[in-house]
């Protein structure tokens, strides 16, 4: 008790001296700009821009006509404004399936492994458990070394997940990376909650989703960003482990394939529009919800890269 | 028995281990092991499957029986990608392009996690970093997709800045996909996809590092070159030494979405990686064998790098990843 009343007083009084410290700086910072300044500033403006461009590009692309967009030269502004790209997208029917495909995998894909990774991470911090050291080892040796893609394919054929939608939640319910980010999270929660509850006689599955999980909801969040990312934006899979059908084709894939098309041959489609310009409508549709996110998701994404940070 | 405990150590240890497993212990066992299932299944199955490398299943229409009954050939696979001119053609591309990589896409997060760090306005810095940050959401697919689209002969947007630097015509556009240049487009492309990304890792290394460092050095009439390079830096050197060594044991490992993404018919002499050679050879090609060899020595060599690496840090910096 005294304890902490003394260590309350003296953190008011190193706050208290700090303060005054931090504003006088904050007020020189503001004043004193030098040319290394407007040097820094040029360099990280132009970085910026540059990075920016890339994505105007295939928007304006996208709303441009196909034929003056092969024969004149789109630098700012779109060619010969034209929606015409976007309706072949839209009445392209694999592109809408495998836009399905894609959601449906992000939304399981996510959930699932979240669930299953948090479980496994519990099981791994808790002091019950028996020769955690070979768990640990054994899970971080297949960060290092892996079987590579042919024995991975024949696994999946002999399981019978080759070609099958499960073939993208299954092999990626648990990751090793992400159950060390949680667990490390879980070490932070303060032994005496876990004593009380386990003197109220709950159990550990019970501690576990009513209070463990609740209480990481932010490290919870990130992880789930970074699988939906992945989710999202993977298309290796799909090469590799399925024959891109009815329910095996993903967006990604999709794209790829038109991408590919267009940068092959001038294949016209009508007068409107182009293989270029149509492939430039996929991406920004593919780009959409990812930017729609982004602005929100941003500083999650910085919060959980730093409770790694933390524990490497 | 509380007497024995006290005095005999090693039957105290005895006593412990016999201790019965409660339901705590089930519960926790059940859970960590239901992901060692997982790993075991997805993992470490494959990794028997490497056997395959030893056995001769090309152009087996039946993988499993050529993995169970094919014949034996020892390190036949081995010593014939060994004496192959491709190979060793793919693992040049693959090494040299990773060196280039770790020269220039290694530090570049770090340098701009320095530079952000001088930004005084942090709305600025703010925009900047969630500028910058955004193409890492992007994928490879889109993102190859959009390196084509810029670098067109004809609708890119490269050709006429080189036309305007005399460095290309519009009768004769060069082709920046082609294999002389693919390696720039490649590197480039890539520092613009990650270094925002990365640089978060150094920018929270950066916050936290002690102000009264920096006070203390403001008091000795230090300038802020000399703050970034001797006090940051030094700072978040643990942070840069495991990144480091992680980024060696991926010296032979690319992004297979990264480089098949970019790859074509003309600069595949240039753009052909082990991660995209081994895919090859396996779906196209049905070299299984071949390929899960090309595979296992990979896979090999990354892990040898990683521990050597790591060992050597150890011995010189003091500290390592594992």
């Amino acid at each position: 008790m005294e304890e902490t009343k003394i260590n309350d007083t003296l953190s008011v009084r190193e706050s208290a001296s700090l303060e005054p410290k931090a504003q006088k700086k904050k007020k020189e910072h503001r004043i004193r700009y030098t040319w290394a300044d407007y040097v820094i500033a040029a360099v990280l403006i132009l970085f910026s821009l540059v990075t920016f461009y890339q994505l105007w590009y295939v928007i304006i692309g996208s709303f441009s006509n196909g034929q003056e967009y092969a024969s004149g030269r789109v630098f700012l502004l779109p060619k010969g404004f034209t929606w015409a790209n976007y309706s072949v997208i839209f009445r392209d029917t694999v592109f809408w399936t495998a836009f399905r495909n894609t959601v449906l995998r992000t939304v399981t894909g996510v959930c699932c492994s979240l669930i299953f990774t948090a479980l496994v991470a519990y099981g791994m911090t808790s002091k019950y458990l028996r020769c955690r050291k070979a768990y640990y080892w054994l899970f971080i040796f297949t960060m290092f070394f892996s079987g590579g893609i042919v024995p991975m394919y024949l696994l999946l054929r002999i399981l019978g997940l080759y070609d099958t939608f499960f073939v993208y939640i299954v092999p990626s319910l648990f990751s090793v990376y992400n159950m060390i980010i949680i667990s490390s999270f879980y070490r932070g929660i303060p032994d005496s909650l876990y004593e009380a509850s386990e003197l109220d006689g709950a159990g550990e599955f019970t501690i576990w989703w009513d209070i463990y999980m609740p209480l990481s909801k932010p490290v919870l969040a990130t992880v789930a960003l970074w699988l939906a990312v992945d989710h999202w934006n993977s298309y290796m899979g799909t090469m590799l482990y399925t024959e891109a059908g009815e329910w095996t084709i993903t967006l990604q894939y999709h794209l790829k394939h038109l991408i590919n098309e267009a940068a092959g041959a001038s294949s016209e489609y009508a007068e409107m529009v182009s293989a270029k310009t149509i492939s430039y409508a996929g991406i920004v549709i593919a780009l959409l919800p990812i930017m729609c996110f982004y602005p929100f998701i941003q500083k999650h994404f910085t919060k959980g890269i730093m409770v790694g940070s933390l524990k490497g | 028995m509380r007497i024995n405990t006290v005095i005999n150590p090693v039957l105290a240890g005895k006593t412990k281990k016999r201790k019965k497993w409660t339901g705590r212990n089930w519960a926790v066992f059940f859970m960590a092991t239901l992901g060692l299932v997982v790993i075991v299944i997805f993992h470490y199955l494959p990794m028997a499957g490497l056997t395959l490398a030893f056995k001769d299943a090309d152009y087996s229409s039946n993988l499993l029986g050529g993995l169970l009954f094919g014949e034996f050939v020892g390190f036949d696979f081995f010593l014939e990608f060994l004496r192959d001119v491709d190979f060793w053609n793919v693992m040049s591309n693959t090494l040299i392009v990773n060196l280039i990589m770790l020269l220039i896409n290694f530090p570049a997060p770090i340098i701009f996690a320095l530079i952000l760090n001088e930004v005084k306005n942090s709305a600025f810095k703010k925009g900047v970093h969630v500028i910058t940050t955004f193409p890492h959401f992007i994928s490879w697919a889109i993102y190859g997709g959009i390196v084509i689209a810029l670098t067109d002969q004809t609708t890119g947007i490269f050709n006429p800045i080189l036309e305007f630097l005399g460095l290309s015509s519009a009768e004769n556009p060069v082709y920046l996909m082609g294999a002389d240049t693919i390696w720039a487009v490649i590197i480039i492309s890539s520092v613009l996809k990650t270094v925002g990304w990365g640089s978060i890792i150094y920018m929270s290394a950066i916050a936290s590092i002690d102000q009264e460092i920096y006070e203390a050095a403001e008091l000795d009439g230090i300038n802020r070159w000399q703050r970034a390079i001797y006090i940051t830096l030094p700072c978040i050197a643990p942070t840069i030494t495991v990144f480091l060594l992680l980024n060696i044991g991926r010296l032979l490992s690319n992004s297979f979405e990264q480089f098949n993404s970019m790859q074509n018919a003309v600069n595949l002499t240039r753009s052909e990686v082990l991660a995209t050679y081994v895919y090859r050879l396996s779906f196209t090609a049905r070299r299984y064998s071949y390929a899960t060899a090309i595979g296992f020595f990979n896979s090999c060599i990354s892990l040898l790098l990683l521990v050597l690496s790591n060992f050597i840090s150890k011995k010189t910096a003091g500290r390592g990843l594992f």
